[in-house]
Order: C-alpha cells, then structure tokens, then sequence
C-alpha cells in the first residue's frame, strides 16, 4: 500500500490516514539532514502531544511524575519548508475519471505528507494559503502540533475566487533569514500571474522553489463530455463548448500554454513536476521529492 | 343561455400564463482548462417554473367560481318526488302513494295552482330517471303541460270554500238592490253592511249627490253620471260606463237597478267574472308521457348563494395572500 492509488484517497478526509498511507514506504526526507536520531543534544523536556514518537517519551521520568513526558532534542536543521497552495476556483476541477477526487484534494494531500515529512526531519514548516484574493499564513515552526495546525488549516481550504494580486503576494511571500525549501502546488492556469512572479522572486532570492503543476487525465487528453456548455470558474462571464472537433485546437492552446510555463520555470531555474491527479500520490511525492537532487 | 358562459373557461389559462414563468437558464459547468476552448453563445433553456402555487389555485379557483356564478349549474339532485298540494287529504294521499308505489320517494309540498308549472320550470333538478307524482287538487291547465320525464297526476276535488263579500248600499232603493244581491248564488255570499267599513269592496251609490270624499272602496256601482267627475270622459262596455278615480273603480249605468232576471244575471256574472275571476276546475287524473319538450323558461339561482359565498371568500383569500406575497 506504499503507493496507494488516488481513488483510494478519495474516498477519506482524514489527511493523518493519508500521510501515513502515502509515507509508509516512501523513507526519504525532504532534504539531506545532517544530524541522525531524535535528541542528540538533550535541550528539554515537553509535555507529550499526540503524533510524538514513543521512543521519545522519557520513560523514567514518567515512572517518577506518572505523566508523559518527550525528551526535545536540539536539533534545528537550517532549512525552513514553506508550503505555497493554491487554492483559486479553478482549483475545484474534478477529475473527470475518479469521483470525489478533485486537484485541491490532491494538492492539500501531497503537502500534507511534505509537512509530516517535515516534521519527522524536525524541520520548522509553515503554510501559505492563496485563496479568493487573499494570503493566508501558519508562520513556520517545528513539532507535531505544528503539523496538526498546517493538516487542520489544510482541511478548512475552500476552492474559491482568484488568486491574490501581485502586491498582496510580494508583501506577504517574504521568508527571510536562511534559505528555504518551498513546495508550491498549483495548476499554472494563469500565466503570467501573480504567484509566477513571485516563484520567480523568490528563486531570485536563492530559496529553493519546487513547483508542481497539477493537471486531470482529461484536461491532458482532451477528454471532455462535449454534452454540456462549460464556463470558467474564475471568470464567470463566458460560456465555452467542447466537441471531438475542438480537440486539436484545445491541445495545441494547451499545449503552447505550458510550453510558455515550463520555458519559463527553466529559465529561472525553477524545477517544474507536472501531476496527473489520478496517478498514485507516492509516485508523484516522490518524483517532487527528487527534484532538488538532481538539481 | 346562462351555459354559454361555460365557454369562458379559458380565461382560467390566463392565471397560469401570470404564474407560469419561463426563465433563460445557462446551465454550464466549471471547467478549469476552459480557456483553451472557443468561446460559445450561451444556450438558452427554457424551463417551466412555477411561483406562488397557492395563490394561483386561488385565483383560478375564483375565477372558475366567478364562471360557474354567471352560468348557473343546475346540479339534478333529486329522485323520484311526489309532489302534494298544499291542504289535500292527508289519508287519500297515503293511499294514492301506495296504490302508486312511490312509498320511498321524497314529499314535497306545493302549493296546487304553481304545481305543474313549478316542475316544469325546475325539471332540470330532477335525476333523468326521476318519476313523479302529482296529488292534490291541482287546477286544469290552460294548455297541457309537456315534461320531460313521466308525470303522474292524481287529483281530488276539494270542496269549495264560500267567500263573503261586503256591500254598502246608499240608495232610495235598498229592497231593489238587496233583492239583486240575494239572487246570487255559487260560493260568494253578499254582505251588506249598514255603514261602509275597510272590508267593504262595493259601494252602490244611487243617489243623486255626490259621495263623501273620504269614502273608498274598489269598486263604485252608480247610477248617476253627475255624481263622479271622473265619468265625464268614461268609456262604455255593454251599457256599463267605467273609470278610474280617487275613490276607486266606478261602474255606471242608468239602467239600474235592473228590473228583469236576465239583467241581474248579468250584471252579477260580469261582477264575479271581472273582480273574482272565475273558481278553479280541477284538472282529471292524468298521465304525462315523457317529452322531448325543449328546455326553456327554466329556474335559475339553484346554487347561486353558494357560489356567491364561495365567491366572496376565494376573493378575500386572494387579496390576502397577495398581500402576504408583496411583504
């Protein structure tokens, strides 16, 4: 079950069940860690919260209190992880193939396993949430409650309204201090829009960004019913049809669309995994993970 | 001619045209790559959508009241009738009941001159195998009624009620005058009043002056001409001057009192016929085949009040809650 396939994950809500899942096979972190084992240098001791190791539980002291208590180690890794999700209209897209499966289920899924990543390597991981014109932010910090506040803010997100402006998103998107690793899921619809921009800024700004461009079986092959008339979701004032007939135009726009995206991605060095929803999650995280070691 | 304006019911469709409204939906569903299509024009569907059913049933309602109010329906609710005139024999109808066979129909009580013409102008309240039998002593007609459905008509003579009418006499010649009034015979009896009362019908006025003008009375017997003003410009009938004044009817001849039999007879019957007219002739037991007799002259209003009342409340309910609806 290492690779669970997508129609499974569609039918749950419960991201932990997925995380543990998705990751149960994976064995591969985020980045090259340096420091081995939880607690080399002993700091202090926390009250224990759900999701912490039990090797980690000071048994002795618990003997002695009767309470749990986990032992924190000193071990900051240098790298913050930033989780940039897109949540716009167009995000709701279903895929045409899985029912109930749609790109942000998909998105919020692969970055919560990237948090609980994050979290076992005992990274500070934070989220960003672009949503109906505005930023929402869960400021980057370590430990297990941090990945339940990032599952739980990833659980409330809604598909709604258009991405935020470009201004919004440069005063908001700043992660200063020691370079980041940032994991956008997004479905590059827009182009050029503003959180291009500030992929781009921020690669400027020597953070490692890895984008993944999310995308549906139908949306690649062409494979609309042409049945019913379709609008855009983000801007509601046309109507367009699709036809056997309009299949060649649509996958030369679209194609010549991403050709757009990915040229420009490359320039700014910026490594680019497109994600069919309907494959395996596992195989997607993990192609997402690799990226920055081929870099 | 009332049942024309069941051909009115068509206004019913104009309420269902008010609420009935046909809405341009654009049914389309959100696609992300939508961008990469051609855009369409918007393909209109029109759909059937109905608002305030309530108050459209109250409408039509109304309005299908208001139609049937002007068109009358006759709904034929009663069965086999037997129709008893007002004061007949209570024992001779029992028996003409069973000797008919009609012991489980409905009674209804009429009184015997509108009899048959009450059925015939309420026939459409009957069932078209209702059979009815008429008892009583029900008058000949002039004309024999026609029906559509079997009548039966038994009758009984009732004996003839005597009438008394009230004479007042101011004359030289009273003996004369009684002695016309005596010679009467058949059911109406002569009273002669020594002073005129309210009940006095006939004034014999034999005397040369004038009446009193507070004296009244329908009719005026004179023999005078000079004493009624109203005389001077009269027409005459058989040697009988009349006119009409303030005091009454007045007749006038200055043949009277008549002196010979024949005379008196005839003023007498002329009398009797003019303001008694003449007494009933009961009608012989008959039997009213079923006729295909066209429907005319028929009752009306049989279920007006209801739909009058029906009416005024669909109206109140209306304005009610169309009131309620613009709030």
């Amino acid at each position: 079950m290492a690779l669970t396939s997508s129609a499974l994950l569609a039918h749950t809500t419960d991201l932990e069940l997925v995380i543990r899942h998705v990751l149960a096979g994976l064995g591969q972190g985020v980045h090259a860690g340096r420091e081995r084992g939880a607690g080399v240098e002993f700091s202090e001791y926390r009250a224990y919260a759900p999701g912490d190791e039990w090797r980690r539980v000071d048994w002795k002291l618990l003997a002695r209190a009767d309470r749990y208590y986990v032992r924190e180690a000193e071990r900051d890794s240098h790298v913050a992880v930033w989780l940039l999700l897109d949540a716009s209209a167009s995000m709701a897209e279903p895929s045409r193939a899985i029912r109930g499966l749609d790109k942000l289920g998909y998105a919020r899924m692969l970055l919560a396993c990237i948090a609980a990543i994050a979290q076992r390597q005992g990274d500070a991981f934070g989220l960003a949430v672009l949503s109906n014109g505005r930023l929402q932010f869960v400021p980057a910090a370590r430990g297990p409650r941090q990945l339940q506040r990032i599952l739980a803010k990833l659980q409330a997100v809604q598909a709604d309204g258009a991405l935020p402006d470009a201004e919004t998103l440069k005063s908001g998107l700043r992660f200063a201090g020691s370079p980041s690793l940032i994991f956008a899921a997004t479905d590059f619809l827009d182009w050029p829009s503003s959180l291009s921009e500030a992929l781009v800024r921020l690669r400027h700004m020597r953070h490692d960004v890895r984008a993944a461009c999310l995308q549906t079986d139908a949306e690649i092959t062409g494979g609309f019913d042409s049945g019913p008339a379709y609008r855009d979701p983000e801007q509601e004032t046309a109507v367009f049809r699709f036809g056997a007939d309009l299949r060649e135009d649509y996958l030369r726009n679209r194609a010549r669309h991403f050709d757009t995206v990915n040229g420009t991605l490359r320039a700014h060095d910026v490594p680019l995994v497109n994600v069919q929803i309907e494959q395996p999650p596992g195989e997607v995280l993990r192609a997402w993970l690799r990226q920055g070691a081929r870099r | 001619m009332n049942s024309l304006w069941w051909f009115a019911l068509p206004v019913l469709l104009l309420p269902i045209w008010w609420h009935r409204k046909k809405r341009v939906q654009v049914k389309a569903e959100p696609l992300a790559s939508a961008r990469f299509l051609p855009r369409t024009e918007p393909r209109q569907m029109r759909v059937w959508r109905w608002s305030d059913v309530l108050l459209l049933i109250v409408r039509c309602l109304l309005l299908a009241c208001a139609i049937a109010w002007l068109a009358d329906p006759v709904f034929p609710w009663r069965g086999d009738t037997v129709v008893v005139a007002e004061g007949s024999d209570a024992r001779w109808v029992e028996r003409e009941v069973q000797a008919a066979g009609y012991g489980a129909a409905a009674r209804l009580p009429l009184p015997a001159q509108e009899a048959l013409g009450w059925i015939r102008t309420h026939e459409r309240e009957f069932r078209p195998d209702a059979r009815l039998l008429v008892l009583g002593d029900i008058p000949m007609p002039a004309a024999l009624p026609q029906f559509r459905r079997l009548v039966m008509l038994r009758t009984q003579a009732e004996p003839i009620r005597p009438a008394e009418t009230h004479v007042a006499i101011f004359s030289t010649r009273t003996p004369e005058w009684r002695r016309l009034f005596s010679a009467l015979d058949g059911p109406l009896r002569v009273v002669v009043d020594a002073r005129p009362g309210p009940k006095t019908e006939l004034i014999v006025w034999d005397l040369p002056e004038a009446p009193p003008a507070g004296l009244r009375a329908s009719l005026w017997w004179t023999t005078d001409t000079g004493a009624f003003t109203e005389l001077a410009q009269s027409k005459a009938v058989a040697g009988i001057r009349y006119a009409d004044g303030a005091r009454g009817r007045v007749w006038a001849s200055t043949a009277w009192p008549p002196g010979d039999p024949a005379a008196a007879r005839a003023l007498l019957d002329t009398w009797r016929e003019l303001h008694y007219g003449p007494a009933p002739y009961t009608a012989p037991p008959l039997d009213f085949a079923a006729a295909d007799a066209p429907a005319r002259g028929y009752a009306s209003g049989a279920l007006r009040d209801f739909l009058l009342w029906g009416l005024v409340a669909l109206f109140a309910l209306e304005r009610m809650l169309s009131h309620a609806r613009r709030r």
